[in-house]
């Protein structure tokens, strides 16, 4: 399978977070995890991560506002948005705005592992 | 919303094409390629799942539907940007179709129910039908019983939806509520409770405005201080065959200092987990069902009870059926109370047919058998009629008697339609692998399952899929597991029960009045709950379970939710543009979701067959295959199709340079069988009707003009599209075979000519019938189809290649041969058994793994 991929996970509800990067963990691929923006950008800031995952309502700021900000600063870092609460215009905005994808929870934990293989891959595709 | 898409259209028009960026390299082009098909993958699968669920019954909710469409939205956009990026912008009005689409979906999707307008307060005595959208059809039949038929409700008022709409707006409780309920998993039955409880205690002690408080102990004046019951009447509630039985909460004795915080628990009894569950089941949203309260004064009842205008399992039955008890009508209808039945005649003087007494409670001065007199079996049962004729179709009327001897209509409401019901039979003793017989049909029908015994709300959130609930009481509130539940037993309660009522619907069998039930069965024994006959057996008796199966009643039909589905499908799944030659095969004449992906792909596969073309570029030009082949091959190499040490200045490429995982697989399959059929046709005649098709292209319209009557594989190592035109037929084959399973599929599209109508449908059948075998999902449209399977792993998809393969040469051959049902029957048997021996061949060759996959199909 694919080599370990460092991926961000930045999402306000706890259990999610815990279980995700557990499971992320045991398939291979390094997570850190963050439950506001201001816990995530200094992980960003030190250019850890290969892969963000991105819920769209934080405590802290508009989910959308701070994909913005991402793009702007590291604009090949690949963000997936993952959100419980769907919206055609969130998902078209985010789109927009350079996200990898818009995915919505529950997510299978295989797809959400394969949507971020497939973002970092493409990520790779481009820089070559 | 405007202002948002406006925004899109900007970010459509804002980008520069392609014209003025740099050329880029041709795999950003193959990328842009990938990307817009597994866009497409995801599509084309949201869209079976919404048709799937638009179909089958099963209880969706809004969430679900929303989800999908975000979800489809999202993906069709990135076919729309990839196709964009990889056409140099060429088809300017698609951002406009998507658009236009998008924007009809999404109003769709944000319509909310009107706002109801009106007092906050009507007095039953201005109330009839037609207020139904502002009190509820509860209340509005009460004042239509009262101020039209004439017959005696008792007094009262009802706060109307204007006034909780007003209320719940006011403390933004509806927008607290909505959020909490969008991500609620309403099969986690402890998030569920947890959810329902904390909804309620928000709306329970949320402040009331002053205007409506006011008004309400204005109106409660008017009763002279008398205790009031007060009820739920929702608006949805008690549309045809929807009953909302029980779920919402009814408080009697209610005294004026009680008043308002009993409103509002009655108006946050609209969350209840069984009615959440319902609404569920049921098809509605949460905004479709508003809470009104009707404050009726206490009618002090010596007999209470439930009368149906006809017989529940026999609508043409020439009697009608009374259940009473002493006391107040709720102990009917919650099922605690043991109750009197009656059948009483619809003739004048409406005799009482039969009676099955509870408990001897009459004299023998009087003659009256149970808790009425037989001069009251007939005054209920004239009322019955009267209510069934002014409504016009059969009643379910709840009434009391008072100590004066008045019969007091408390509610009126069409007669459940699925109640087909006997009444109490006389089983006798349990037969030979019986462990009890007796109580009445509450349900009819047969299921078996383990049983589970619940006793309280512990019990209840432990309760599993599929087991049999049993239970001392048939209260409402136990209907929150009818959905997962297999039966119902229940030691009290008869078939007026709320409970019951909603078992008919959601169809599970169920016995109530079985004595003892409680302490006879243990849990996790398994039984078979005959309801129809009244009979609980030991462990599972097929046969019986064989011989009630029946359909599970499809409880989305007609409702909200299936309602909004409807409408959405009309913008996501028609597909108007299905031939690529036709000259309305164009963006702007996109009109759906699938006309868009449809478009895209299409678009996005000429652009990479034409890039050799177009750029003048020798190595993405189209190679011709050598090898042992009646046909003549050409393949155009998108990525890594070829072997790296193959030089691409060359013009024939031999089968062993390729090294396509998913051509490949077509390839063996085409070439794995003989012909074995009856004779060929001469090879000059099948050379001429090859001729007739290449000279005439518009004989079949659906093929593409720049490849016209060649059959062309477009490849790289994961990825394969062949277009084939053979004969008649026009097939193509697209396949993905990688490492993710979410970029993995194969679909085929035939659509055959020459040959008259009825070959070209038995045809088109035959390899319909063979592919659904093989876990295609098939869709036919007169002689055309097109197969789809999406997300397995390779060795899967690649034996369902081979099938395709094996297929597309055999199929074509067949055609010239089969004329009637009986010859395609034996070409079927034919084919099947040479595909399970092409299957096992490539199996012991060594594609691991097929076995397993293959048994899963």
């Amino acid at each position: 399978m694919e080599s370990a991929i460092r991926i961000l996970l930045v999402d306000d509800e706890l259990d999610f977070v815990e279980t995700t990067a557990k499971r992320l963990s045991r398939r291979g691929h390094a997570c850190k995890t963050a439950l506001t923006c201001a816990e995530g950008l200094p992980v960003l800031e030190s250019g850890w991560p290969q892969v963000v995952v991105l819920d769209v309502m934080l405590p802290d700021r508009d989910g959308l506002e701070f994909l913005k900000e991402i793009k702007e600063k590291w604009p090949s870092l690949p963000v997936i948005l993952l959100t419980g609460h769907a919206s055609v215009q969130a998902g078209l905005h985010s789109l927009q705005c350079g996200a990898a994808d818009y995915c919505l929870k529950p997510i299978d934990l295989e797809t959400l592992v394969e949507k971020i293989a497939i973002a970092h891959r493409e990520n790779l595709a481009r820089q070559a | 919303m405007t202002a948002f898409l406006a925004k899109i259209a900007e970010f459509f028009g804002s980008r520069p094409g392609k014209t003025a960026a740099p050329p880029r390299a041709f795999r950003d082009y193959y990328r842009n390629f990938r990307t817009l098909l597994t866009a497409n993958n995801n599509a084309l699968e949201l869209m079976a799942e919404l048709e799937e669920a638009a179909v089958s019954g099963r209880p969706f909710g809004v969430a679900f539907i929303r989800g999908h469409c975000t979800a489809l939205i999202v993906n069709v956009y990135k076919m729309v940007s990839n196709l964009r990026e990889l056409s140099a912008g060429k088809y300017q009005n698609l951002q406009p179709a998507f658009l236009a689409v998008t924007r009809k979906i999404e109003e769709l999707l944000a319509k909310q129910p009107a706002v109801p307008q009106g007092e906050y307060i009507l007095p039953l005595s201005r109330v009839d039908r037609h207020a139904a959208d502002l009190v509820g059809e509860k209340m509005a039949n009460l004042g239509e019983i009262r101020n039209r038929v004439g017959l005696p409700v008792p007094e009262g008022f009802v706060i109307t939806a204007a006034a909780t709409h007003r209320f719940m707006a006011g403390s933004a409780l509806r927008d607290e509520i909505n959020r909490r309920l969008k991500t609620l998993d309403a099969d986690n039955l402890e998030e569920l409770y947890q959810a329902s409880a904390a909804i309620q205690q928000k709306i329970s002690s949320a402040p009331l405005p002053e205007e409506i408080a006011c008004r309400i102990r204005e109106h409660y004046q008017t009763l002279n201080g008398a205790l009031v019951a007060m009820r739920s009447s929702a608006i949805g509630e008690d549309r045809d065959n929807v009953t909302f039985a029980g779920q919402y909460r009814t408080q009697l004795n209610v005294s004026e200092e009680f008043l308002e915080q009993t409103y509002k628990e009655i108006v946050a009894s609209k969350y209840k987990s069984q009615a959440i569950v319902y609404r569920l089941q049921r098809g509605f949203r949460h905004q479709d069902v508003v809470m009104c309260v009707g404050c009726l004064a206490m009618v002090d009842a010596v007999v209470s009870g439930v009368s149906y205008s006809r017989s529940p399992s026999d609508p043409r039955s020439n009697w009608l059926e009374i259940n009473a008890a002493a006391g107040l009508a709720n102990t009917v209808v919650d099922g605690t109370a043991a109750t009197d039945h009656y059948r009483v005649s619809r003739q004048d003087p409406h005799p009482i047919l039969d009676a099955t007494i509870a408990r001897q409670k009459g004299t023998e001065a009087t003659g009256q058998r149970g808790s009425l007199s037989a001069a009251q079996c007939a005054d209920l049962a004239r009322i019955a009629l009267r209510l069934e004729s002014h409504f016009g179709s059969p009643q379910d009327i709840e009434w009391s008697i008072d100590r004066a001897g008045r019969i007091v209509i408390l509610q009126s409401r069409p007669l459940a339609r699925e109640t087909a019901l006997s009444g109490p039979e006389a089983p006798g003793q349990p037969g030979e692998g019986e462990l009890c017989a007796g109580g009445v049909t509450a349900s009819r029908g047969a299921a078996a399952g383990q049983v589970r015994i619940v006793r309280s709300s512990l019990d209840l959130l432990r309760f599993p899929q599929g087991a049999v609930l049993v239970v001392a009481h048939p209260l409402p509130e136990w209907a929150t597991l009818l959905p997962r539940a297999a039966a119902v037993l229940s030691e009290t309660g008869q078939i007026a029960a709320h409970l019951a009522t909603v078992a008919r619907e959601f169809g599970i069998p169920a016995i109530f009045g079985l004595e003892g039930i409680t302490r006879n069965l243990a849990d996790g024994q398994e039984i078979t709950v005959d309801a129809t006959a009244c009979r609980i057996h030991a462990g599972k008796n097929e046969e019986l379970l064989r011989q009630a199966a029946t359909d599970r009643p499809n409880l989305m039909l007609g409702s909200p939710v299936a309602k909004l589905l409807r409408q959405l499908m009309e913008l996501i799944t028609p597909l108007n543009l299905t031939n690529p030659a036709s000259p309305y095969f164009q963006a702007s004449a996109c009109r759906t979701l699938h006309d868009l992906t449809r478009f895209c792909h299409e678009k996005a596969v000429v652009e990479m067959f034409s890039f050799g073309e177009k750029h003048g570029r020798k190595d993405k030009a189209a190679k011709q295959l050598v090898g042992e082949t009646p046909y003549t091959w050409w393949v155009i190499n998108l990525d890594d199709g070829f072997r790296e040490t193959f030089s691409a200045k060359e013009r024939f490429i031999p089968i062993d340079q390729i090294v396509s995982l998913p051509m490949l697989a077509i390839w063996e399959g085409m070439n794995a069988m003989p012909w074995a059929g009856p004779p060929p046709v001469s090879l000059r005649g099948f050379g001429s009707i090859l001729f007739h098709s290449t000279m005439n292209p518009s004989i079949d319209p659906a093929v593409r003009s720049s490849m016209n009557a060649r059959n062309y594989f477009l490849i790289s190592k994961n990825f394969c599209n062949l277009s084939v035109r053979l004969g008649y037929h026009f097939a193509l084959v697209e396949a993905n075979l990688g490492e993710y399973l979410l970029e993995n599929y194969v679909s085929f599209q035939f659509k055959g000519g020459a040959a008259d109508e009825t070959r070209r449908l038995l045809r088109v059948e035959l390899i319909t019938g063979i592919l659904r075998e093989f876990g295609f999902r098939v869709e036919q449209r007169m002689d055309a189809m097109s197969a789809r399977i999406e997300k397995r792993p390779v060795p899967y998809l690649s034996a369902r290649l081979k099938i395709l393969g094996y297929l597309l040469i055999h199929t074509r051959q067949i055609d010239m041969v089969m004329g009637e049902e009986e010859m395609a029957a034996r070409y079927r048997e034919k084919i099947m058994g040479d595909l399970q021996t092409l299957l096992q061949k490539s199996e012991k060759e060594g594609d691991g793994g097929e076995r397993h996959q293959d048994t899963a199909c």
